[in-house]
């Protein structure tokens, strides 16, 4: 058990900064992930706290002590790779019991039996442990990986993709076995994913990276609804947010926004329009998630008219792309009904449930009720 | 143009030796294809859909059957001259040639005169979006463009039948988002029967006008998406569609005031629709289906079963509930922002006309009386 | 269309079969022969017979006079010196060349392998030249330290590619769980290349065993390899070649029987890799 510092860190790889100047502070017993496109730097970070590799510059701190260039059997932290890492030439057993087997970690025979079978049965591959690693199946092996890090007690659980090579059901289902055990790790644990629903569902706080820099830290909570950039906004949600361009407007006191589709004025809540008089923009990107769009089959007061482009029913919803001036809109209806390609429809944008950004720097400007979106929602 | 039809059609492969293996890649599959329809056929890996496709090509013998397209039956025509055009999910691209002439390949062996080549490849090319791309080699193009290059050469030849084999299972998700509305709407535009094989159920739901669900060479369900979503006939096409997939759980029936409920696993009881009353007796074991979004939260008046939360995520476009019965989870997945603490005591209604009862031995649907059979 | 296709189908294997029937007799056929010979006198030697009357006499000459027991013993100490030597040098160059990145490593890979290019020919007499000086000429060390260099290039590919199957992760795998590097090196990776490496070590083996030019130069006073051993039947007025026939039976028989005891072992491990699934 460790709080876990990265102290302005940079990483290089040859001419390659994989890293640069990043900071994160994960609190003791704290699930944190490290969230992320392909080759964002997320396994740098893994592989730096767990000493593969030095940093450039910067620290790596375990609570108060200096971890910079100490040997990663040193370290005391666990770690699942993306591939399992198993050892093949040894049994299951084997596999789980190796730390408690070496030099640094050792414990007697009788400690190594208990605590083998306890996480054995804890991972349910008990019936597994005489047979080698190459006889299970993807997920068991998954389980065997974590297994062998969770029968440790260490500083730190590392954990890098650990659930990418599952196929979409076994992925569905070890992340909630994972999210219930959670509370039994007692220990700080960094997970590292590129998908949007395991960071959401896992993570105490998410650190979004991207192109070695962090972006944000926040809650799930905060980086969805509160994304502090566009980038962030487009990371998580399954049908990606849409962006619209809207200029600022002021008539009569009440501030409001027009989009390029029509004459319309769309009146924005208080809140939102005291921030942007504050800050004095003109024009403003308003992102949308896909089921944050109103619509019509009729035309209607407020409603601009589309096009659909194409209509993908996917069982209880259906996900429809309406052409609108130059732009795509994208987004959800929970409806069985049915819908042509090239019908016209008529869509609403009420800028209560837009995400307001700064046109220039696409940075977060506001967005209606803050303090209940940070909170997810209300108690049910 | 006429109706394609697959007639008690069997595949059984060589075991190299001559010898048969015993086992029926494709058995006894009968489909009636109207023109101009978009057919999936869907279902796992080794199921027998990319053999029946093939068959349908004419890459593969046949066993026993016949494959006809209206009164014609083209068991034994060679496949040049099916008219049937095939697009392969790893492009199979000829890499020397320009994308005008990869498209340009299968008119100029055909000895096709040059002006209507010339006039063809433009057309396509212009319904694929691959215009700009004409003189480009292929080896530099990215995933998406080079399906739509052969989806392109593939139609080129005004196919009968277009047939798509896994087409977007090498791109990534943005790009297989974009090129699944192309091909939703190049079918609508050239209307021309489209069979798509694939294992992703979303893509065939999103696609298909009919899907035809295959296990083990078996056809299992042949329907509309909606058909094949909300009344699957047995347990293998309800837990296959339907992501997150159908919450299956074994149930007893049990007799209470006035009428029936199951018994979960764990002693958790759950109010059996009326609708079933008249098939249910004390007793009976069953599996139960319910999808996680046909589950809503009700309040302590009137529900149907109560649960405690064990997992609860927001993932900001929906939230998932999990609640443990024993070994497994039962799935709410529910779309109002409401936040549910870990051990806090829910209650639930089922939509009552999308629970299903499934025989625990056969795996087939249970249906209660007067409702509509099959699919 | 079907059927003409399986018409076709059968007479190719029938032509296929006849043509490989002929060719296994034209490759095995020398060594039938040098059994046969092996076993006739001196007076039937040239004559084509299939049928005379078998005669143990080659063998007890080799076996009793000469020093052929004495070269075969030379042999094996000099092979199995070599391959000690190979696998002492090769396993950490392998594992040098699949894991570190430096500078001119593919260059010193390939030239490694190209150490196999160049006819031994080439190089003898130099090699003779530099072995008078440094007193190396008809020694034990002289010969295993010439011999190693046989099947090492060999051996460094082979394992190479059986250390860079290994995930690096499982390598890391076993220092976060308190491993020191040499553990991770003894009781992880070398159990994971033990095909690969007794394959190679194998081969290693009978490359030098066969080796002529070496042992035909650079030694033959007090050492003599057996290939060389089997050219002193040539005597200035006859060719023994009955005698040449059984030291060659000899010198094979220890290749055939360890090809045969790991048959299995040899073709898995130079075919797959370490890790798989």
């Amino acid at each position: 058990m460790a709080r876990i510092r990265l102290d302005h860190v940079t990483k290089k790889y040859g001419s390659i900064t994989a890293l640069k100047d990043v900071s994160i502070d994960v609190k003791d017993n704290e699930f944190y992930v490290i969230f992320g496109p392909a080759g964002a730097g997320k396994t740098s970070v893994l592989n730096l706290i767990a000493g593969i590799s030095d940093p450039e510059e910067g620290d790596i701190l375990f609570d108060d002590a200096y971890m910079n260039y100490v040997e990663p059997r040193e370290r005391d932290v666990a770690m699942v790779f993306e591939n399992y890492a198993l050892y093949p030439h040894k049994t299951v057993y084997e596999n789980i019991a190796s730390s408690m087997r070496t030099k640094k970690y050792r414990q007697p025979e009788e400690v190594v039996d208990r605590e083998v079978k306890r996480v054995a049965a804890m991972m349910n591959i008990s019936e597994l442990l005489e047979r080698k690693p190459t006889q299970a199946s993807n997920g068991q092996r998954q389980r065997i990986a974590l297994g062998r890090a969770l029968v440790r007690n260490p500083n730190v659980f590392l954990m890098d993709e650990p659930l990418a090579h599952l196929d979409a059901k076994l992925r569905n289902s070890m992340r909630k076995e994972l999210k219930s055990m959670q509370e039994a790790f007692h220990t700080t644990t960094i997970y590292v994913t590129h998908d949007y629903t395991e960071a959401m569902s896992l993570g105490d706080r998410i650190a979004v990276i991207h192109e070695g820099s962090i972006c944000q830290v926040g809650t799930g909570n905060e980086v969805y609804y509160l994304p502090e950039t566009e980038f962030v906004a487009k990371l998580f949600g399954d049908c990606e947010i849409n962006i619209l361009k809207g200029c600022v407007t002021e008539e009569k006191g009440r501030t409001g926004i027009r989009l390029p589709y029509g004459e319309e004025v769309y009146p924005v809540p208080d809140d939102v329009g005291e921030r942007l008089q504050c800050a004095g923009v003109k024009d403003v990107d308003i992102g949308f998630r896909g089921w944050a769009i109103d619509y019509s089959r009729e035309p209607r007061k407020g409603y601009v008219r589309g096009k659909i482009y194409t209509h993908e029913p996917l069982g209880n919803k259906v996900e429809l792309t309406v052409s609108l001036g130059d732009d795509m809109i994208r987004f959800i209806v929970h409806v069985d009904e049915r819908f042509e390609i090239d019908e016209a429809i008529y869509l609403h944008f009420n800028m209560d449930k837009g995400i307001f950004f700064h046109s220039e720097t696409k940075e977060y400007l506001v967005r209606h009720n803050e303090e209940v979106m940070r909170g997810g929602g209300k108690n049910g | 143009m006429a109706n394609l039809k697959l007639q008690n059609l069997y595949k059984m492969y060589d075991q190299g030796n001559g010898k048969k293996d015993g086992v029926y890649a494709v058995n006894n599959l009968n489909l009636e294809i109207e023109d101009g329809t978009f057919l999936g056929i869907l279902g796992p890996s080794g199921c027998g859909k990319s053999t029946t496709l093939r068959m349908i090509a004419g890459l593969e013998e046949i066993t026993k059957g016949e494959i006809a397209i209206g009164d014609m039956v083209i068991n034994d025509i060679h496949p040049k001259e099916r008219k049937i055009g095939l697009a392969f999910e790893d492009y199979a691209l000829y890499p020397p040639l320009s994308v005008y002439n990869n498209i340009a390949f299968c008119l100029k062996a055909n000895k096709v005169d040059k002006k209507e080549i010339d006039q063809r490849v433009r057309k396509i090319a212009k319904t694929m979006k691959v215009e700009e791309l004409l003189d480009a080699k292929v080896e530099g193009l990215s995933g998406g463009q080079k399906q739509r290059v052969n989806i392109a050469r593939a139609l080129v030849r005004n196919p009968r039948i277009l047939l798509l084999d896994e087409p977007l299972s090498h791109l990534d998700g943005k790009m297989r988002q974009i090129l699944r509305g192309e091909i939703k709407r190049l079918h609508k535009e050239i209307k021309c029967t489209t069979i798509l094989v694939t294992h992703d159920q979303m893509e065939a739901l999103s696609l298909a006008d009919h899907i035809a669900i295959m296990k083990l060479g078996v056809l299992q369900q042949y329907g509309t998406p909606d058909e094949i979503y909300n009344d699957p006939v047995n347990i293998f096409v309800a837990d296959f569609i339907g992501e997150p997939p159908m919450n299956l759980l074994p149930v007893t029936v049990q007799k209470a005031d006035g009428g029936f409920c199951f018994l979960l696993l764990d002693g958790t009881r759950i109010k059996a629709p009326a609708k079933f009353h008249s098939i249910l007796e004390d007793g009976q074991q069953y599996t139960m289906g319910i999808r996680p979004t046909s589950i809503v939260i009700a309040d302590e008046k009137d529900y149907d079963a109560q649960f405690t939360v064990d997992v609860f995520e927001n993932l900001g476009d929906e939230r998932i509930i999990s609640i443990r019965i024993l070994e497994d989870f039962l799935t709410i997945v529910i779309e109002d922002m409401l936040v549910f603490q870990k051990g806090s005591r829910i209650y639930v209604k089922m939509k009552e006309d999308l629970l299903y009862l499934f025989d625990r031995e056969t795996g087939e649907r249970v249906r209660e009386q007067g409702q509509r059979n099959g699919g | 269309m079907y059927q003409n296709k399986s018409r076709f189908a059968k007479v190719l294997g029938i032509a296929s079969t006849v043509f490989l029937v002929i060719y296994t007799i034209f490759s095995v056929f020398p060594l039938i022969w040098m059994v046969i010979i092996s076993f006739k006198s001196d007076v039937d030697m040239f004559k084509t017979l299939f049928i005379f009357k078998p005669t143990l006499d080659n063998f007890r000459n080799v076996l009793t006079t000469g020093n052929y027991v004495k070269a075969f013993g030379d042999n094996f100490i000099i092979c199995s010196g070599a391959v000690l030597v190979s696998v002492i040098v090769g396993v950490p160059a392998a594992y040098a060349l699949a894991r570190y990145n430096f500078k001119r490593k593919e260059t010193v890979a390939f030239t490694i392998l190209s150490f196999k290019f160049a006819p031994e020919i080439l190089i003898i007499i130099p090699l003779f030249a530099i072995f008078q000086k440094l007193h190396l000429y008809d020694t034990y060390f002289g010969m295993i330290w010439i011999y190693q260099f046989i099947g090492l290039p060999l051996l460094i590919w082979v394992l190479r590619g059986y250390f860079e199957d290994i995930p690096v992760e499982m390598e890391r795998a076993a220092e976060l769980d308190g491993y020191s590097w040499f553990e991770v090196f003894f009781k992880m990776l070398i159990p994971l290349i033990r095909p690969g490496l007794v394959a190679a070590a194998l081969l290693t083996f009978i490359f030098c065993w066969n080796n002529f030019t070496f042992g035909l130069m650079l030694c033959g006073f007090n050492i003599q390899t057996i290939t060389v051993s089997a050219l002193t039947y040539i005597a200035t007025d006859t060719i023994h070649y009955g005698q040449m026939a059984v030291a060659s039976l000899i010198a094979i028989a220890p290749e055939i029987v360890l090809c045969l005891c790991i048959q299995k072992h040899l073709v898995r491990g130079l075919s797959f890799g370490a890790v798989k699934g």
